[in-house]
């Protein structure tokens, strides 16, 4: 144990509605305590934005040491977002000067240039990947046109069209909250880009005592080596080229133009109502089908990161999926390191397919396999029920299956049982 | 006849889009246009608007002259051009098969919905519910928009899986890679004949075959040299040089078209038995391969017969050669079907079914041995008959059958006849005696043969179900798959189709029984099936899946099959 070690950890997990945001205080016994906000997204209600970076400025004494937004969905980086006016919530977390911002490589400028030629070169993947992405926000905008075209039709199941409209707006580009990550760091090269690696982060002197080391996602490469079944096929781009053949022609913000406007046919003909009726469910599915994948492919860039501090092990996987993890857990020194996990922040506010069972199952500090329940491992779950999924179809999140595993197995804190009046939720793990 | 698009925007001549004229049935037409079996409705569920529709002058070809590119941006030549290809390939079904082809869903209707611009996405696909085809719309990589609705191979591919469910709706069931591999390969090859039929699509090929080997051929100006036209040069040079011309930009839409992909498959039977091969899409191609294969066999040899040394030809006699041996071919493939079985098909199988159904009409094989030469491709690609005789035709029913009991008219159009018939005969066909059996239909038809004369055929579809337990499996001489729980209920499917001569009389009975010796391998797949979907449930529980989400697959590249 070194002298720098952190003593303590005080995790508060926001009540950001459907979200994630976690601010991570680390405790020295000399010297200033560091902290690390990972995510700050906030969807379907939760406590307002501003009074929650407010607070986290003040926890944190005016200074953060590091931020990590996991992913670019809305509701794991909506808080990032900065206004015209200099008062929005991104703004307060800029003015406390983060050293360090940690995204995902598929943030990476380079990756945002339109291009549509095959990928020769790894700069060539990235900027393709970049198109794929523009393509993701382009079917996000129309999934929440259509959701929204059709509401006020009644032939519809509600929870096929609310859940359209919630990963439409998810997934839409959140410009300010992007650009604001893009260069919060205190330098160009304090902004990281990561993906698996098995060295340690180099954070200079940010937080002593804390190891930081980057699970996920894996590369082009890295995913390459596992999906033998899958073709090398130039085209076939890991995840996100899968939002290539869904791209409207246009789209002006979620509304969507029609193709030939001089040809508008007025009124409503009785001859073309049936088909109309039965293509509308059609795209109502379909589309849904194609935002749901794509979605999911976002999901997978999650950043997955493993904190080592003082003689505890804290996981923060951000929505990451069983595609991304397989590489990670395909590694037999992860697994090693993951054996011995303390604090697990639930992975996609509970769904189905972000704690893998093999993930789960190499924890060893979970209650039944312990001589003394009560030493179990902590974890805690951002979530909202009723967002996402359905429970007819097993899809529900917070899958109760894992929910009551995790209640079972580990002190488990949900942010849904926090009452109106609290802000957050005040986790104290102590590191030595 | 009626403009269309000959292949897609993409394709141009001299910078104009190529355009050609199609026949449709002569009908009264109503705005859409609407015609007795084709319906075009032009709703665009992503924007949700309704675009006008003509109202006036429907029987008469308007846009004829005009000038292509102006074609493209009106929304009404794109109603034109769907309504006339879907109608010209459904009579073309018609014609080679001797009788009406209804569509496949049984609600009451006889039309197809036919929506041209029904989404935006880069796809186009049929749906049996929504009963109709459905095309989409996206934006291309310089930002224009791309519509899949003015491509004539995807116009005619997404008829064809009309069609095909309407003649054999068994076909889109979890049985075999090969059935589904065959529903796409055999879109892909009427689509690709149908294109080659059209003589402007063909005279593009050819107009590059001379460019390509230096060697100067210009369409009506000069001569091709014989050494251009053996098969090898033909498939290597015409064929290659269309697939590459053919649009790009609908590539999303249709994968690299299948011409593309299946030109460059020399023969060889090794592909079968890869692992890339084990996909729908990619198996398909090897059927469109094969195919390709006879039609270059034949087309040059009908250009250099070998009773004549020909040094040169007239590139307009090329084309029309070809153009007449690819509407043959399409011909003698659809007409196939009606010998195909009704469920679980497999290449093999419909080598012998188009052996057989050009026999019937064809005794002899022809100047051109168009039989010789197609079993000859595809054994180039380790498909051999079906059937073990000599000539590979479907053997002809060995036990006598009694006929006594039903009355003859009746065999030729009422199912309950055909019902008492089969009944009456059970041991005789080798049916099942548990299995629960039913008439799906009775199709009476009518085709012209070689000597001018009409052959009459009946064509019977029969289906058996039979549902067991994981152990009753083997009583059945069906194998369990190990993991499989002994009491997990199991149906067997079965079914045979009877075709029967002008006098009532059964010519051939093709069937794939309950207990076959197939039906291991059938419920083994359905088996694997069945635990994937568990696993990781399909977005789609509805047929329609089954070709949205294969198109979708081909678009995004190689995916697991269950994704469909």
């Amino acid at each position: 144990m070194t002298a720098t070690a952190p003593k303590q950890l005080v995790l508060r997990a926001y009540q950001v509605g459907f979200g994630d945001c976690f601010l991570l205080r680390f405790e020295y016994t000399r010297g200033r305590p560091r902290h690390v906000l990972v995510d700050f997204g906030s969807t379907k209600g939760g406590a307002d934005p501003v009074a929650i970076a407010n607070d986290i400025a003040e926890v944190c004494e005016g200074k953060l040491d590091m931020v990590v937004a996991t992913h670019r969905h809305k509701d794991h980086i909506s808080g990032f977002a900065t206004k015209a006016n200099g008062k929005g919530s991104g703004d307060i977390i800029r003015a406390l000067e983060p050293d360090y911002v940690i995204q995902p490589w598929t943030e990476h400028p380079d990756a945002k240039k339109d291009a549509r030629s095959a990928p020769n070169s790894a700069a060539a993947r990235m900027r393709l990947y970049g198109a794929a992405l523009e393509q993701l926000h382009q079917a996000a905008g129309i999934s929440a046109a259509v959701a929204d075209a059709f509401s006020h039709a009644h032939m519809f199941d509600r929870s096929l069209l609310a859940e359209l409209a919630f990963i439409g707006e998810d997934n839409l580009a959140n410009k300010p909250a992007v650009e604001n990550l893009m260069t919060m760091a205190s330098s160009r090269k304090r902004q990281l880009y990561v993906s698996h690696a098995r060295r340690k982060l180099a954070l200079g002197t940010a937080l002593p005592g804390v190891d930081v080391r980057v699970l996920g996602p894996p590369t082009l490469e890295q995913t390459d080596t596992i999906s033998k079944q899958r073709s090398r096929d130039a085209d076939e781009f890991w995840h996100l080229l899968q939002a290539g053949p869904f791209a409207a022609p246009r789209v002006q913000g979620t509304r969507l133009a029609p193709l030939f406007p001089g040809w508008i046919q007025k009124g409503d003909p009785s001859w073309v109502r049936w088909t109309r009726r039965a293509l509308r469910e059609l795209s109502v599915e379909r589309v849904l089908s194609i935002v749901r994948e794509l979605d999911k492919a976002m999901n997978n860039t999650s950043v997955v990161l493993l904190m080592q501090a003082g003689k505890k092990k804290l996981l923060f996987p951000g929505d990451a999926q069983i595609e991304n993890w397989e590489y990670a857990l395909g590694q037999a020194w992860v697994r090693k390191l993951l054996a011995g996990v303390d604090l697990y922040k639930v992975g996609h506010h509970g769904s189905l397919n972000a704690t893998p069972k093999s993930l789960f199952e190499l924890f060893d500090k979970r209650a039944s396999k312990l001589d003394d329940p009560d030493a179990c491992m902590t974890s805690v779950m951002s979530t909202k029920p009723g967002v996402h999924g359905s429970t007819s179809r097993n899809t529900e999140v917070p899958r109760r299956k894992l929910a009551d595993e995790l209640e079972a197995e580990t002190h488990l804190f949900r942010t849904d049982r926090l009452s109106k009046a609290k802000l957050c939720e005040i986790i104290e793990i102590p590191l030595r | 006849m009626l403009t269309v698009i000959a292949q897609d925007p993409g394709v141009k001549m001299r910078g104009v889009v190529l355009t050609t004229r199609v026949a449709v049935p002569a009908e009264r037409l109503t705005p859409g246009p609407s015609g007795h079996r084709v319906q075009v409705v032009d709703f665009d569920a992503t924007t949700n608007t309704l675009y006008r529709a003509r109202t006036d002058a429907l029987e008469d070809d308007v846009f004829e002259g005009i000038d292509p590119d102006e074609l493209i941006g009106n929304p009404q030549f794109h109603q034109q051009n769907v309504y006339a290809l879907v109608s010209s390939t459904l009579a073309r079904f018609e014609h080679a098969l001797g009788r009406r082809v209804p569509w496949a869903f049984r609600t009451p209707g006889h039309q197809l919905k036919v929506v041209p611009h029904a989404f935006a996405e880069a796809n186009a696909y049929y749906s049996r519910e929504a009963q109709a085809l459905l095309f989409g719309y996206f934006r291309g990589a310089h930002g224009q928009t791309v519509y899949s609705c003015l491509s004539s191979d995807i116009i005619i591919h997404e008829t064809t899986h009309a069609l095909v469910d309407a003649l054999r709706p068994r076909y889109v069931t979890n049985s075999s890679i090969e059935q589904a591999a065959f529903h796409e390969g055999f879109a892909d090859a009427v689509a690709i004949l149908s294109t080659f039929a059209m003589p402007q699509v063909l005279a593009f090929g050819i107009s590059r075959l001379g460019r390509k080997a230096g060697e100067r051929a210009r369409i009506g100006t000069e001569t091709i040299p014989r050494n251009l036209l053996v098969p090898e040069r033909l498939k290597r040079d015409a064929l290659f040089l269309l697939a590459e011309q053919f649009g790009h930009e609908l590539d999303p839409v249709r994968g690299a078209p299948a011409l593309r992909a299946s030109v460059q498959l020399d023969p060889s039977p090794k592909y079968l038995a890869r692992a890339e091969y084990k996909q729908p899409h990619k198996r398909g191609e090897i059927f469109v391969a094969a195919l390709l294969q006879a039609f270059v066999l034949v087309w040059s040899e009908r250009l250099l017969p070998k009773s004549e040394r020909i040094r040169e030809l007239d590139p307009r006699h090329v084309i029309d050669e070809g153009a007449d041996t690819a509407a043959y071919l399409l011909t003698m493939i659809i007409r196939a079907l009606d010998y195909a079985p009704s469920i679980d098909l497999q290449f093999a199988d419909f080598l012998s079914a188009v052996l057989t159904s050009d026999a019937r009409l064809h005794p002899d094989d022809g100047r051109y041995r168009y039989r010789e030469h197609l079993r000859a491709s595809f054994e180039a690609f380790g498909i051999a008959p079906q059937s073990p005789t000599v000539d590979g035709l479907w053997r002809r029913p060995r036990k006598e059958l009694r006929y006594d009991r039903t009355r003859h008219a009746g065999l030729r159009r009422d199912p309950d006849e055909v019902f008492r018939f089969i009944w009456e005969n059970s041991a005789a066909l080798g049916l099942d005696p548990e299995a629960y059996t039913w008439v799906q239909s009775v199709r009476p038809c009518v085709r012209i043969g070689d000597d001018g004369c009409v052959l009459e055929e009946t064509v019977i579809e029969y289906l058996q179900e039979l549902d067991a337990r994981g152990d009753e499996l083997k009583g059945y001489g069906v194998r369990k798959p190990t993991d499989m729980p002994p009491s997990f209920n199991v149906r067997l499917y079965g079914g045979g189709v009877l075709i029967l001569d002008e006098f009532g009389r059964v010519v051939y009975h093709i069937d794939n029984g309950v207990r076959s010796r197939r039906q291991s391998a059938r419920v083994a797949y359905a088996w694997q099936d069945y635990k994937r979907e568990k696993e990781a449930p399909s977005r789609e529980g509805r047929h329609d899946g089954a070709f949205a989400g294969l198109h979708e697959a081909r678009a995004r590249g190689p995916v697991p099959w269950r994704k469909r």
